[in-house]
């Protein structure tokens, strides 16, 4: 596995970033919503995966992001740049919220919980509250994103943009590997007594991953809005969690895992689409058989990754 | 300053109908290795839990340094400097040794939380440092071939050396060790007593529960007997030994615990 | 209070069928500590295999005969059609993580779900009319034979269910294998047994309340599956999930907030409304109301 990461990311970006030029339109936009899901994707690893809370509502922040962006722009004239800020905090800030007083929850009933948020969400949505929501149809007509000076009017601009928020997100999850704040996560994971008992208090870290995962979707549903210049209530419906929540467990809970999770659950359908009225049908068996070969996901987390002198330490001592 | 010592004052716990622990009082003084014993079921760990945190006692208090802990959870526990290891054995199991040593290190740690998401050379300072600790700590207990194995593909004996390892990490003032030698062979007794005073010429009290009579004669300076929730004796090894109620709450049976 | 009572009623017949799909859920739950996705698409499927044991195999008769047939034949295929998906979905996971077996439910889910689809096409089909169209008026307030049949066959059911799992030895050995399936292996229990029973029995109560939703609502469509059995599932954990009176406390409370808010407030906010009250009432009673708090030995 070593040798295939080392090799794996390098390909990994060069593709990526040459990829725009090999598509047509369509396969263009599919990318960026595989760039804008990885996203996604990644912060629900942060909740479900790194800390192990059943989350399956990560959809309720991804909209949040989206909708603000929406609200922000087509409402009160923010420029679209503008908005980003307020996409990450304000999703972040409802995360540590509504986190706050579920997280002791038992795992299932969590589960409904984050579900319940979900359904709230679109609901008042789609309820147009305020008269800002913009009701089942959503908002359309937001103006193009103007990143410093950089008017992104075209599809590829748009596709570089969601890659750039991938790469950071990629930077943000590889530094928690490597923080206390990120081990804690594994820790109570692991054993929430254990961690408790050493030292952690695991009642902070776990409203942490859930402001942490939230601020991140929601920055993606900033691209997402960028994408379609539109928001809609169906896209950040629960089923759009129910896959988020899938793609974290069938790739595992590793960054190659997450990624091929993406790719797995969403581009693959999109491959079929010919085989339309097939295509769910096999799609379930493929996720029964995904879990039944490789319960842990297809690539699942690795432990280990310690300090090099540490290490040499350990062949001496052989 | 209050003197580094634990004081138990009428301590009780109740589960429903069962007093699990009935009016204890118990001092651990600086310095000491403290042993409580007693017959299986007698109460010996859930005093350990009402200490660190994991229940509060319906009564009594829990001082340490002076300063009330009852009631507190078990990371503020941690915070003022005591530490537990765990009767069935608590490591991080998919994680490897090295990981699980770091564990320790959190609580000492001066990152913050952001420092997840956003660097700086401060947290990075911190975590060499950190990672250098935790390389103190497998020294000392011969680890350090197993730097990188996931705690739970080794022997039982070095998961014990790995949960002490941990809790050590810490730089615990109270090292609370429940049946530290439960699971192991009579080598591996001998070096965990070895290790018990290294680790209390290190500075650092050592309050435990144990079965093997023969670890708990060599290695306590003092004991607390309890059987049904209540201390039935304390004092010296040698007194205990002689002290009638014991004997009879044992019904003279021989601990013999070499599995 | 012609509204109060009206939505009352209907509040009754919605949270029988409520309490029946959620009971499926709660016992898989019990045993297997194991949230089935894939039931509320089995309650779909047992509409649609109704409605084909109706036409093709009852040649469209509605004596009341041929409705017990119905019912105890769509019971059955239901019955095999859990059991089956019990051996090809959960049973290789009974050592993996628990979410693993999940994301196998809701592969199952969509399997059902499409398969449906596959079958019977993807546009609504209505359900045949095998009770007789008859209403009582009492001033105002309206209630059809229909309803008063499901809360009378639902009631029947949920108190067989009761007994048999208290009274009955094979209950007993239920109750066991939720509170610890290992310590039920070892006093002799077949625990594979007992799962095969519980999806049978699961499977055919989630048939019975299949077949009423589409006696009730007539139309029934191959995703119905998934609201529905996200509502039963709710009402099971807000009962306490596992727990057997809890799934039908559960299911006839929120049948009844459901009409309630319909009647009093509004249906476009129905859904969140019934969220909100979920989560104020697990975050004052996090194991939900009739649920049990698991301690764990240190």
């Amino acid at each position: 596995m070593k040798s295939l990461e080392r090799f794996g990311y390098p390909v990994f970006f060069v593709v990526i970033a040459i990829l725009p030029f090999l598509l047509d339109p369509r396969w263009q936009a599919v990318a960026i919503t595989f760039l804008i899901f990885a996203v996604v994707a990644l912060s629900q690893d942060i909740i479900l995966g790194k800390a192990g809370m059943f989350n399956m509502g990560q959809a309720l922040f991804f909209g949040m992001g989206a909708y603000l962006t929406a609200i922000l722009n087509a409402k009160f004239g923010w420029p679209m740049l503008a908005t980003i800020p307020v996409a990450i905090l304000i999703p972040a800030l409802m995360g540590i919220l509504l986190a706050g007083p579920i997280v002791h929850l038992r795992g299932d009933y969590l589960l409904v919980v984050t579900i319940g948020f979900n359904i709230v969400f679109v609901q008042v949505v789609q309820n147009n509250l305020g008269g800002v929501t913009g009701g089942p149809n959503g908002i359309f007509g937001l103006d193009a994103m103007n990143l410093f000076g950089i008017k992104l009017a075209s599809q590829v601009s748009v596709y570089y943009f969601a890659f750039a928020v991938l790469l950071l997100t990629l930077g943000i999850m590889a530094n928690l590997e490597k923080s206390k704040a990120g081990r804690a996560l594994h820790y109570l994971r692991e054993d929430p007594l254990a961690a408790e008992s050493i030292g952690i208090n695991t009642r902070v870290y776990k409203i942490f991953a859930f402001g942490l995962g939230a601020g991140i979707a929601g920055l993606a549903g900033t691209v997402y809005a960028t994408q379609y210049a539109a928001v809609s209530p169906e896209a950040f419906e629960f089923i759009q969690s129910v896959l988020f929540f899938s793609i974290v467990l069938v790739g595992g809970s590793s960054i190659p895992g997450v990624l091929l999770g993406v790719f797995v659950m969403f581009v693959l359908p999109e491959i079929f689409r010919e085989f339309a009225t097939w295509r769910f049908f096999i799609f379930g068996f493929a996720m029964i058989l995904a879990m039944v070969l490789r319960p842990r996901g297809i690539w699942p987390a690795t432990f280990g990754k310690i300090p090099k002198f540490l290490i040499k330490e350990s062949n001496h001592g052989a | 300053m209050a003197p580094n010592n634990l004081v138990l004052t009428n301590v009780t716990k109740r589960f429903g109908g069962l007093t699990a622990v009935d009016e204890l009082n118990m001092t651990v003084e600086e310095g000491q290795i403290y042993g409580v014993i007693g017959p299986n079921g007698a109460g010996k760990t859930t005093v350990f839990n009402c200490i660190t945190g994991i229940y509060q006692s319906e009564e009594g208090s829990v001082k340490w340094r002076g300063e009330e802990i009852r009631g507190l959870t078990p990371y503020k526990i941690v915070d003022r400097g005591i530490v537990r290891t765990f009767q069935t054995i608590r490591l991080f199991g998919q994680m490897s040794v090295a990981e699980n040593i770091m564990s320790g290190r959190h609580i000492k740690s001066q990152q913050s939380w952001w420092h997840g998401i956003v660097p700086t050379p401060g947290s990075r300072r911190d975590e060499l440092e950190n990672w250098q600790k935790v390389q103190e700590q497998l020294e000392f207990f011969n680890l350090g071939e197993f730097a990188a194995t996931p705690t739970n593909s080794l022997p039982y004996g070095i998961q014990r050396r790995v949960e002490m390892a941990r809790a050590m990490a810490v730089d615990p003032t109270l090292l609370i060790l429940d049946e530290p030698a439960a699971g192991l062979n009579d080598k591996e007794t001998l070096a965990l007593l070895e290790t018990i005073f290294q680790i209390r010429d290190k500075g650092v009290t050592v309050l435990l529960i144990e079965h093997d009579m023969d670890l708990v004669m060599q290695v306590t300076d003092y004991l607390t007997v309890i059987n049904f929730g209540k201390k039935i004796a304390e004092g010296t090894p040698d007194e205990i030994q002689k002290d009638p109620a014991v004997i009879e709450a044992y019904l003279g049976s021989e601990d013999d615990d070499d599995e | 209070m012609d509204i109060f009572l009206q939505q009352l009623a209907n509040g009754l017949t919605i949270g029988s069928m409520f309490a029946l799909v959620a009971l499926g859920y709660t016992m898989v739950y019990g045993v297997m500590k194991l949230i089935n996705f894939a039931h509320g698409d089995m309650v779909a499927a047992s509409a649609f295999v109704g409605l084909t044991i109706y036409t093709q195999v009852m040649g469209q008769a509605t004596s009341l005969v041929a409705v017990i047939a119905i019912f105890l034949l769509s019971a059955a295929v239901m019955a095999c059609v859990g059991v089956i998906l019990e051996r090809v979905a959960y049973k290789p996971l009974r050592e993996a993580p628990r979410l693993s077996a999940v994301v196998s439910a809701l592969g199952a889910s969509l399997v059902i779900q499409n398969g449906i689809m596959l079958i019977w096409g993807p546009r609504m089909k209505i359900f045949p009319e095998l009770v007789p169209q008859v209403y009582w008026n009492f001033g105002g307030v309206v209630i059809s034979l229909i309803q008063v049949l499901i809360l009378a066959i639902s009631l029947v059911l949920m108190v067989s269910l009761y007994l048999f799992i208290e009274k009955t030895r094979m209950g007993a050995a239920i109750r066991a294998s939720s509170i610890d399936q290992d310590a039920a292996k070892l006093m002799g229990i077949n625990v594979n047994s007992v799962i095969t029973l519980i999806f049978v029995i699961g499977s055919s109560l989630g048939a019975v309340g299949g077949l009423f939703i589409g006696l009730y609502y007539r139309g029934i469509t191959f995703n119905m599956g998934w609201q529905y059995g996200l509502y039963a599932f709710i009402a099971a954990i807000l009962g306490g999930i596992g727990n057997i009176p809890g799934a039908m406390l559960g299911g006839m409370l929120l049948g009844l907030f459901n009409a309630f808010i319909a009647g009093y407030v509004s249906s476009t906010w129905a859904d969140a409304y019934t969220f909100i009250l979920l989560i104020v009432i697990l975050i004052v009673r996090p194991t939900g109301l009739l649920g049990e708090r698991v301690a764990e030995k240190v």
